[in-house]
């Protein structure tokens, strides 16, 4: 057979051969990948479009607000004076105090689940975890409003005595030589809301961080333990390292769904238009409860204004998930589950 | 086990498929009537959701969201609703801005009559104060941030009976725009205009101020989104201190205590409907139907609520945008129902029923709506108000304050207001209007400040109209084809709706027919309840199961 075939082949069929590899593929195959390819692009003319839309409606009141915008701290949109500063960074708060909540319980999640939990426990947590994903936001934030706010405003009372001293942890204009105590000044707060979006973003984040590490590879694990390590000394030198992409993607993804989240931080927090730095202290800024409690009353221009909040939320969102996304391609687990 | 499991959700699939399929040919059945929608006022939200139900029974479908008063102009302007509801009329100037009318043809329609109450969360010794007593120029000074704290030395000497609690005042406002506001500030605006006006200043508006549907707040005060938000806060056990404007019968349902208010004549007046009617006699109503409340203000009567006033429906005359012939006939009708039995039930409710006149002036404004049936916009067909029937309207038979309750007295009246003007007796929770002309001098009754003993502090999220109408004789649930809701106050079953108005004013009959209709609702309720669960529960566990049937495979 071997001796058979160099015959016939002349000088030039190499070269044809190798240009049919390249060019020519199977229908099925043309047509799924031009299917693929449509939808990727469909997914990026929507999101171009939105943006386009928002810039293109908001653009009246950026052009009238002009760089005010970004530093006024009102919202008065009709008599002129209306600025995102104070929403902006309410907005940031509240994903950050989210953050700080959702990144330890959902590492510790996630490590449990692919780690410790037997075989028939995992699938069960798995489901769990999902199922916290699938309640809508409406009830976690009536749930924060009628049920958490009442429990959570004595620890923040508590925190704003001991740890005061820390600037953003203040809360001001409170007696507290008064034995009557007004744990108003502690509810509506970015605190409050922030608790309740951690709880929300805690399933997503947990199961980017669970994919990453289940996928530690297990001759490295069997390796650690060969040379004696404990579990925890594993998971230390094997899993979490592995499954760093895992965890800042995750973050960053739950991170860019707090910020936007919009429905259960309308409901509870008292919403402010100046910058509010004491997360503990009630009334908080955020974007989308702006946009959500002034949509329907707004007058044209008003709706102008509230699209350039828009497009400056959709931006800020679509930075963070750029670097997540970044973030996870580069690291090792992230590679390989892409 | 695992092979019953699909037959048994087969059995569900086609048992839900039958009773949809039986059902569908009924609401086919309604006829002309069709579904209408729409919007606004939260301050006489719960006299409309109290109508709407009570319609339904003659299947009628009148759907109603209580976004706020400007939501619900906006929403009739943009022609997204079809009719809408609000405090105040188009085109006031609001901070400058001027909410110019929509250019499709409507009409105001008066619709009921209330009190802006101011509802509070107050207590000295664990007890809660419910007899608590202001000036005008006190409850601007404390909704302008002038005064801060119960303990104030204005606050004490208007109630010399109350060992009143060191804490700084937490006053919650609306953060959407309002009705409420727009009516509490117009009020402040030409009352108090000194005070007002510099409060607008601080907040970076522009002076003069006048009235405006956004509330300028910040630190202390806490905005919060409609009349369910700011009343729901306050109705928090934990929440002391706090104070907010709502119409009374958001009282009524918590179970709050409202503010008595200082009148012209020197007597404190709580905003209960006989009040709210009297004080309404100095109302001057224009050519639209729209009011002039000057005269409510300053009305010299000793029972005068001064902070009175009536709510509008905003009604299309034209056929365009949303509305066609059906969608006028059913609106017709529910105005008819409305402005006539409906009225009935106003007082118990928190409301105050329309006079005579300006019944007859919204039945002539029915009849301007397209497509109507014309015996809906004649008061001598089939009208049953019985409030026609009390001689001198309902405003005649308002009690007069007691001495107790006049100004630069020794002592003050103790007996409780709105919602915990009762004994916490459950089926009656939140009281009748009644009781409010008592002052026994002894102290203040302990069991009133329990109107609704909340333990699940949830009256915000459901509330429930007829948890103030008491209902003599009912056995909840006995009804064919209601449902037995339950009390989120008390936590005790309710009558449902139609069987409510047992009371001596109201009287709304139970059709018979109305039943099944009632009855097959409940049955979507609860296919729509089920199939929401489905959605929440079904992926997480087919995923698993799916998993666990690979996992088994190999």
């Amino acid at each position: 057979m071997t001796t058979v075939l160099p015959a016939p082949v002349s000088a030039d069929a190499p070269a044809e051969e190798r240009r049919s590899r390249i060019t020519s593929l199977e229908r099925s195959d043309r047509i799924y990948r031009s299917v693929l390819r449509a939808s990727g692009v469909a997914v990026l003319t929507v999101m171009g479009l939105v943006g386009l839309f928002l810039a293109i409606r908001g653009g009246e009141a950026l052009h009238k607000g002009g760089f005010a915008f970004l530093t006024t701290q009102a919202w008065d949109p009709d008599a002129g004076n209306f600025g995102i500063a104070g929403v902006l960074v309410g907005t940031i708060l509240i994903a950050l105090v989210a953050i700080f909540f959702a990144l330890p319980l959902s590492v510790g999640t996630a490590l449990y689940i692919s780690e410790y939990a037997p075989r028939k426990l995992q699938r069960t947590l798995i489901s769990i975890v999902d199922l916290m994903a699938a309640v809508p936001s409406v009830v976690y934030g009536l749930w924060g409003l009628f049920f958490l706010q009442g429990h959570v405003q004595g620890l923040a009372r508590w925190i704003s005595t001991y740890f005061g001293w820390i600037p953003f942890l203040q809360v001001d204009g409170v007696d507290r030589d008064n034995a009557l105590v007004d744990v108003t000044v502690y509810g509506s707060s970015a605190f409050i809301a922030g608790m309740v979006v951690a709880l929300m973003v805690t399933p997503i984040a947990c199961s980017v961080m669970r994919e990453a590490f289940m996928q530690a590879p297990a001759g490295e694990r069997e390796g650690a333990f060969a040379l004696g390590a404990t579990k925890w000394g594993m998971i230390r030198s094997v899993v979490l390292p592995f499954g760093k992409g895992g965890i800042i993607g995750g973050m960053m993804l739950a991170l860019g769904r707090a910020l936007g989240e919009t429905i259960a931080v309308y409901l509870i927090i008292s919403i402010v238009f100046t910058i509010q730095p004491d997360v503990l202290h009630a009334g908080a800024g955020q974007i989308s409860s702006l946009i959500a409690l002034r949509f329907g009353e707004a007058s044209q221009f008003g709706l102008s204004a509230l699209m350039a909040a828009g497009l400056a939320l959709f931006l800020m969102t679509l930075v963070i998930n750029f670097a997540a996304s970044s973030v996870v391609a580069r690291s090792r687990s992230g590679a390989e589950s892409d | 086990m695992t092979r019953a499991r699909p037959l048994a959700l087969y059995v569900l699939a086609a048992l839900t498929l039958g009773l949809v399929l039986a059902g569908a040919p009924q609401s086919a059945n309604a006829g002309t009537p069709v579904p209408i929608s729409g919007a606004g006022s939260s301050w006489s939200a719960n006299a409309i959701d109290q109508w709407r139900r009570n319609v339904n029974q003659f299947g009628l479908r009148v759907n109603f969201v209580s976004t706020g008063s400007s939501d619900g102009r906006n929403s009739f302007k943009n022609n997204t609703v079809d009719y809408a509801v609000s405090e105040i009329p188009y085109g006031l100037n609001d901070n400058g801005v001027a909410d110019p009318p929509p250019s499709r043809g409507f009409a105001y329609m008066p619709i009921v009559a209330g009190g802006t109450s101011f509802m509070y969360n107050l207590k000295a010794a664990g007890k809660r104060i419910t007899n608590l007593r202001m000036s005008g120029d006190l409850l601007t000074k404390i909704f302008t941030g002038v005064i801060s704290r119960w303990d104030d030395a204005a606050v004490k000497a208007e109630n010399p009976g109350l060992a009143l609690p060191a804490r700084p005042i937490v006053p919650v406002v609306r953060s959407d725009g309002s009705g409420t506001s727009a009516q509490f500030t117009l009020w402040m605006s030409k009352q108090h205009p000194d005070l007002w006006n510099a409060y607008c200043q601080k907040m970076g508006r522009a002076v003069p101020c006048g009235q405006t549907s956004n509330y300028p707040a910040k630190a202390p005060f806490l905005s919060l989104a409609g009349s369910l938000g700011v009343s729901g806060y306050v109705s928090q056990d934990k929440n002391e201190g706090t104070i907010t404007y709502v119409e009374e019968s958001y009282a009524l349902n918590t179970g709050f205590p409202v503010v008595k208010l200082l009148n012209k004549a020197g007597y404190y007046v709580p905003p209960d409907g006989r009040n709210v009617a009297v004080a309404l006699l100095g109302a001057t109503i224009n050519a639209d139907l729209t009011q002039n409340l000057v005269g409510v203000y300053d009305n010299p009567d000793k029972r005068a609520y001064p902070l009175s006033s009536y709510s509008y429906m905003i009604v299309p005359t034209k056929i365009e945008g949303p509305i066609n012939a059906n969608k006028g006939y059913t609106l017709g009708k529910f105005a008819k129902y409305f402005l006539c039995e409906g009225q009935n039930s106003a007082l118990e409710l928190g409301y105050s029923p329309l006079p005579k006149n300006l019944v007859q002036a919204g039945l002539d404004v029915v009849k301007r709506i397209p497509g109507i049936d014309l015996a809906d916009a004649d008061i001598t067909k089939s009208c049953d108000n019985k409030t026609f029937s009390v001689p001198g309207g309902i405003a005649k038979t308002a009690p007069f304050p007691p001495e107790c309750d006049k100004r630069g007295g020794p002592t003050q009246c103790t007996t409780g207001t709105g919602g915990a003007a009762k004994t916490p007796t459950p089926p009656k929770t939140g009281g009748s209007t009644g009781g409010t002309t008592g002052g026994t001098g002894g102290a203040t009754p302990g069991g009133a400040a329990a109107g609704g003993p909340a333990p699940t502090p949830l009256p915000g999220t459901a509330p429930n109209p007829a948890g103030g109408i008491p209902t003599p004789g009912i056995v909840p649930g006995i009804v064919p084809g209601t449902t037995t809701a339950v009390d989120p106050d008390t936590g005790l079953p309710l009558p449902a709706a139609n069987t409510a108005n047992t009371g001596d004013v109201a009287a709304v009959p139970t059709a018979i027919g109305g039943g099944t209709g009632s009855g097959f609702s409940t049955v979507l309720v609860f296919l729509a309840g089920m199939l929401f669960c489905g959605l929440v529960i079904g992926p997480p566990l087919a995923a698993r199961r799916l998993a666990a049937q690979r996992d088994e495979a190999p």
